[in-house]
């Protein structure tokens, strides 16, 4: 079965400016995520009224994907911390208290994981900005600006995750939190266990 | 198959990464990745980039993330009450009575809803408790609910749909119509068998509502017609070839502000927590197709897809044991994954078997959610049984054995599917070709 992991104890107490931080920096990039969402459907209303009115907006569908690129590297990060990524939980709640070494190992794998992609997104940056890489579309956008979203957004992810990582292992527990929602509409999973 | 050695290994990383609990969509880049490193030997990073890249930033994805934003943002109006109020006084006179508004409601919100926990939550909300405080017998009201609630995955906005069609690279306007049909006569199955248990089960003895003149049932049905307006909107401009459905989706969200707006339920609170719970949603779905697009490049150069294709080609399988065989596979990999998992992480290997026998991809898609939404709903583990057991405070059994009807019924479905293909086919052959 697909779920969320297991909803770790509402932390008490202050809590250390480096973690303040880090959580900040995952919230504010999801919050670009958004604003990304928000401008997919401002492009996409805005092509659709060109196209009634006899104009037509170049490129429009080529935008729409960027910022849908942007907008889902963006919120990786902010959506690993809130427990949205799914998972098959099966053996981890099997688990019982010995759950903590394999919730290390699978951290530590997406650590491994993402690293791995951060570093070729870093790389198609910068390649696409050495080579002048262009858009196929009508829309001709230089692709390393479009692409660097992807790159930042994939180096927080992988940032998230050795953070999650080491927490794990300093402190027995990640940083992950469920939404406060007590349901969350839209995902097809699970809350509890 | 030549190689069956590497690809042991090559399911065995699969299982290993999947079963231990590492996210689906990491876990999916990291066989894809393994994949690679066995069977080709390509530069495996940049590959994955190219097809990361590709994968994430497609127009047609966009319609996700907006059908997704506008079923968060209805799902925080007053919808769930004035569904089941405006709904309950037509539906009253019915055999089986108020059970019925399960059912529609379900409909209802399946098709401004792309998502079935999130129709069981906004029926069940206002259903449930209703329903009990009239003496329905519980194990009914359970089962329903849990059936019906699947319907959401089935009728157009569906993210699994959605989902199926980037990964198939299928037309998902043509999809969401052919959900249409047969998501209505399932729905008609479900009041069928709610009709007939009312007249069969000794303990169906509800308290009879008060009777209402016609001027009061559309009083109370007022709240209704903007919902069912935004529905025709959404469908129509599809159908109508007159949108896309990135561009119905983002009419969609423009109605769904609307009316909440209307209704005094659109704060900059439920504005941002609507967006920001797409932008997460989303996110989620976009990993794991990303993993999906790698893995099936990687697929492609391990040989399984076409041999396993070949391997049932030469069984000489009639395409309905090919089509039994698909649905037993479904139900039990549907016992570990959801939907949208499962869709991804398989199509790579059934699609050329399903093309090898000459099925059509649109009609698939439709069975393959039909047997997807089952699993919802089957022990030991379905989310909607998850969702209806964080609502209702029964045991796991219980809500399962309630379940197991509508678990029938589906199945029926499935073969009245095979049986008339058109239910299916009929509404996208004939509608108008869109926009683009």
């Amino acid at each position: 079965m697909t779920d969320l992991p297991k909803a770790s104890k509402p932390r008490t107490g202050p809590r250390p400016v480096l973690r303040r931080a880090l959580d900040a920096v995952y919230d504010g990039a999801g919050v670009l995520g958004a604003a990304c969402l928000l401008a997919i459907f401002a492009v996409i209303l805005a092509q659709m009224v060109a196209r009634w009115s006899g104009l037509i907006f170049p490129g429009a569908a080529d935008y729409a994907g960027y910022l849908m690129a942007a907008a889902s590297f963006l919120t990786f990060a902010h959506a690993m911390n809130r427990g949205a990524h799914i998972r098959v939980s099966l053996l981890l709640s099997a688990l019982g208290p010995r759950r903590r070494w394999a919730e290390a190992w699978c951290l530590a794998f997406a650590t491994l994981m993402t690293g791995t992609v951060a570093w070729y997104a870093c790389r198609a940056v910068y390649w696409s900005r050495k080579l002048h890489d262009v858009s196929q579309g009508q829309d001709a956008t230089p692709l390393w600006i479009v692409q660097l979203p992807m790159a930042a957004g994939a180096i927080l992810l992988a940032l998230c995750m050795a953070d999650n990582l080491v927490t794990l292992l300093l402190t027995g527990r990640d940083n992950i939190t469920e939404d406060d929602l007590p349901d969350q509409p839209q995902a097809d999973q699970v809350q509890g266990e | 198959m030549a190689e069956l050695g590497p690809i042991a290994v090559f399911l065995f990383i699969l299982f290993l990464l999947l079963g231990s609990g590492v996210w689906v969509g990491l876990a999916l880049l990291g066989v894809a990745w393994m994949g690679m490193e066995i069977f080709t030997s390509r530069p495996i990073g940049d590959a994955m980039l190219t097809i990361v890249w590709r994968s994430s930033s497609s127009w047609t994805l966009t319609a996700l993330p907006l059908f997704i934003w506008m079923g968060e943002i209805l799902f925080r109006t007053r919808l769930s009450e004035d569904m089941f109020r405006g709904l309950a006084p037509w539906l009253a006179r019915l055999p089986g009575g108020l059970l019925h508004t399960n059912v529609v409601g379900c409909t209802v919100f399946a098709a401004v809803s792309g998502s079935s926990a999130a129709t069981l939550t906004t029926v069940g909300k206002m259903s449930i408790p209703e329903l009990r405080k009239r003496g329905y017998p519980e194990r009914l009201v359970i089962g329903t609910l849990a059936g019906a609630a699947t319907l959401g995955l089935m009728i157009p906005p569906s993210l699994t749909l959605i989902v199926y069609g980037v990964t198939i690279n299928e037309s998902i306007t043509k999809l969401f119509m052919a959900g249409i049909v047969p998501g209505l006569v399932l729905a008609a199955m479900f009041m069928g068998y709610v009709a007939v248990m009312s007249r069969l089960a000794p303990d169906f003895t509800p308290t009879p509502e008060p009777a209402m003149t016609f001027g009061q049932k559309l009083a109370n049905s007022r709240f209704l017609a903007p919902v069912m307006a935004l529905i025709v909107v959404v469908i129509g401009s599809m159908y109508l070839g007159l949108a896309t459905a990135t561009e119905a989706a983002a009419l969609g969200v423009a109605g769904a502000l609307v009316l909440a707006g209307a209704q005094g339920s659109l704060s900059w609170a439920t504005f941002s927590a609507s967006l920001m719970g797409a932008a997460r949603t989303s996110a989620m779905i976009a990993l794991i197709l990303m993993g999906a697009a790698f893995l099936s490049l990687s697929m492609g150069f391990t040989g399984l897809p076409r041999a396993l294709a070949e391997w049932i080609g030469g069984m000489e399988l009639t395409r309905f044991q090919l089509l039994m065989a698909l649905l037993v596979f479904y139900i039990v990999l549907g016992c570990f994954l959801d939907g949208i998992s499962s869709v991804v992480l398989t199509i790579a290997v059934v699609e050329p078997m399903v093309r090898q026998a000459g099925i059509d991809f649109i009609w698939f898609g439709i069975f393959i959610v039909v047997v997807v939404e089952m699993a919802q709903i089957t022990p030991p583990i379905g989310f909607n049984l998850f969702v209806l057991q964080g609502m209702t405070g029964h045991e796991m059994n219980r809500i399962a054995r309630a379940a197991l009807p509508m678990f029938a019924i589906m199945v029926v479905m499935v073969f009245v599917l095979i049986a008339f293909p058109g239910l299916a086919t009929w509404l996208p052959e004939n509608m108008r070709s869109g926009p683009g």
